[in-house]
């Protein structure tokens, strides 16, 4: 309890601490706003694949993936002119042409973390063996790249490990060996500690310390000779601290590149980034409130949020979308930060107002068509300013970005990050503009 | 024959099975469930109970509360289930509940792991109920008067 709240003026505040609300904060602050960014908990960000999926490649064969080579943003532009009811597509041409901007801008802030962006996409492996498009990667994860592979792949698992089945993820990726990817082998080797419990950041946080990785790497050495292999890939568990350079270590020890797979949950690369993410906002001089914004006002009136009151003239919404919080399920779809109208779906539900209708109803039978639920969210203009039912602005210095933009699967469809990355960069740019 | 067969079951249906619950009816509902299902472990579910359980299904098994559990590494019992699993298998379960009572009672209620809960789990209450459900329902112990966790908070 604070008996007196402090208060904080600032020109932008961005409510939600995800790569959306991360982005935004930090593109408004890179232009000259001051800035506080709010958040309760990691949201959907901590829980990701660890790499920016910016657009799958809307006129490619699914079964082909390492034909994908057209650049993220030709591939996202492809998709905003099949899928009108995308974010790519809400924010305009002017705003898409941008995209390029957003993801250097991204790259740059996140330098440390993440492997310097290639002309086209990397085709990473996830755990369940399939091949999937990343615009930006971890350092720890660039090896794996399955076009820049020299000579066979060894996937390597670790004896008691459960979470990660170094044979199911070899059989998947040998599928792509007859279409020019590398050949692929199995092994799996003993950690060098004995924990068979042990939770994959567990396993991350046991590799940093000096001589961990280093006995890793070289008990890596005999099933890598044995295959003749070129590359390594490991489970997603190489160091939660990417300062301890544990991908490195091991690389150096057995001697060849090491990468690990992107992560599924619990995920310590999405812990990575989370944590890169709140670094950078410390580092660039972002104020943070820990709390809830429910029941806020409007931009420009002062908002009472885990004991401060902050005052803003420009608010960012960057609450995500189910698991961030951004978008809730109580009989109805409600938005619970400031009430705003939830209405945005994609194909034949699109800008219907979905609020008024039980959640239950939203869900198609047909799996693979698009379920309105799950891409429910709000509805912005080109500008990123949520719009009610009529289709005008709800406030002029309230702007969105991220998931809780409707639209688009952003768990599934592969352009989630990127669809954050873009958003949020856009609106700080914006609301730093407004604010000067 | 037929008659008289039909006629006593006409007349233990409607005179003498009424009669007999009637005359025999002791204590409130709560009292008849407890003394006929506390036995095998099967615990009534109360309007605190219910609330706790609705906030607990916000819970999607992400794990990002281990990280921040300084128990998860250190005590065996939480270390094998996981307070998040143990709330998630059981939480609905009464009659298995008892068996995350080692791990709801290793919970030292630091809140380290609710800050971490992308969905707002107010984990600390969730596992505070349990530990007091599992403690109640175990068949044999003394069961304290559970207070309403929804009444201590304000």
């Amino acid at each position: 309890m604070t008996p007196t709240p402090g208060l904080l003026e600032v020109d932008v505040l961005v409510i939600g601490a995800g790569m959306a609300g991360a982005m935004a904060a930090l593109a408004a602050r890179d232009a000259g706003a001051t800035v506080a960014v709010a958040s309760r908990a990691p949201g959907a960000t901590a829980l990701s694949s660890g790499a920016v999926g910016v657009a799958p490649d809307p006129t490619a064969s699914p079964d082909e993936p390492l034909a994908w080579l057209r650049a993220p943003v030709e591939a996202a532009r492809r998709l905003a002119a099949r899928r009108p009811d995308h974010p790519y597509a809400a924010v305009g041409v002017a705003g898409l042409w941008r995209l390029g901007e957003a993801l250097r801008f991204a790259a740059r802030q996140l330098e440390p973390l993440l492997a310097p962006p290639l002309e086209r996409p990397r085709l990473l492996a996830t755990p369940a063996g399939n091949a999937v498009r990343a615009a930006l990667c971890q350092r720890s994860m660039d090896a794996g790249d399955l076009l820049a592979v020299r000579g066979p792949l060894l996937v390597c698992g670790f004896a008691g490990h459960l979470a990660f089945d170094a044979a199911l993820v070899a059989a998947g990726l040998a599928r792509y060996t007859p279409r020019g990817g590398p050949e692929v082998g199995d092994a799996e080797v003993a950690l060098p500690f004995d924990d068979p419990a042990a939770r994959p950041h567990e396993l991350a946080r046991a590799l940093e310390p000096p001589g961990a990785a280093e006995r890793l790497g070289e008990a890596l050495r005999i099933p890598a000779g044995a295959l003749g292999a070129g590359a390594i890939l490991l489970p997603p568990v190489l160091g939660l601290d990417p300062a301890a350079r544990v991908p490195e270590r091991i690389a150096a020890a057995a001697g060849m590149p090491v990468a690990e797979t992107l992560s599924d949950v619990p995920s310590v690369p999405g812990l990575r980034l989370h944590a890169a993410l709140e670094a950078r906002l410390r580092v660039a001089g972002v104020a943070r409130v820990t709390g809830e914004a429910a029941g806020a006002p409007a931009p420009g009136r002062a908002v009472e949020i885990g004991g401060t009151v902050v005052r803003a003239e420009t608010w960012i919404l960057a609450s995500g979308r189910f698991v961030g919080g951004g978008i809730a399920r109580r009989g109805a779809l409600v938005e619970p930060a400031l009430g705003l109208p939830v209405q945005a779906a994609e194909g034949r539900e699109a800008g219907v107002h979905l609020a008024r209708r039980p959640a239950a109803s939203l869900t198609v039978r047909d799996r693979r068509a698009p379920q309105p639920l799950l891409s429910a969210g709000l509805r912005v203009d080109a500008a990123l300013r949520p719009v009610d039912d009529r289709g005008r602005p709800v406030h002029p210095r309230l702007l969105a970005a991220g998931a809780v933009i409707g639209g688009h699967e952003q768990a599934t469809d592969g352009s989630g990050l990127g669809v954050a990355i873009l958003t949020g960069f856009l609106a700080g740019r914006a609301a730093a503009r407004r604010g000067a | 024959m037929t008659f008289g067969a039909m006629a006593y079951l006409a007349y233990r249906a409607i005179v003498a099975h009424p009669l007999k619950r009637l005359l025999r009816q002791r204590g409130t509902g709560e009292a008849r469930f407890r003394a006929a299902y506390e036995t095998e472990g099967l615990a009534p579910t109360t309007e605190a109970d219910r609330a706790i359980g609705l906030e607990a299904q916000a819970c999607i098994a992400c794990g990002l509360c281990e990280t921040g559990c300084a128990l998860a590494a250190a005590d065996p019992a939480i270390r094998a289930l996981g307070l998040h699993a143990a709330f998630r298998l059981y939480g609905r379960n009464p009659a298995e509940l008892p068996l995350a009572a080692g791990a709801l009672e290793a919970c030292a209620g630091c809140t380290g792991c609710e800050a971490l809960c992308p969905t707002g789990v107010p984990i600390t209450r969730v596992v505070g109920a349990l530990a007091r459900r599992a403690h109640g329902a175990r068949p044999g112990s003394p069961r304290e008067p559970s207070p309403s966790p929804a009444a201590r908070d304000p």
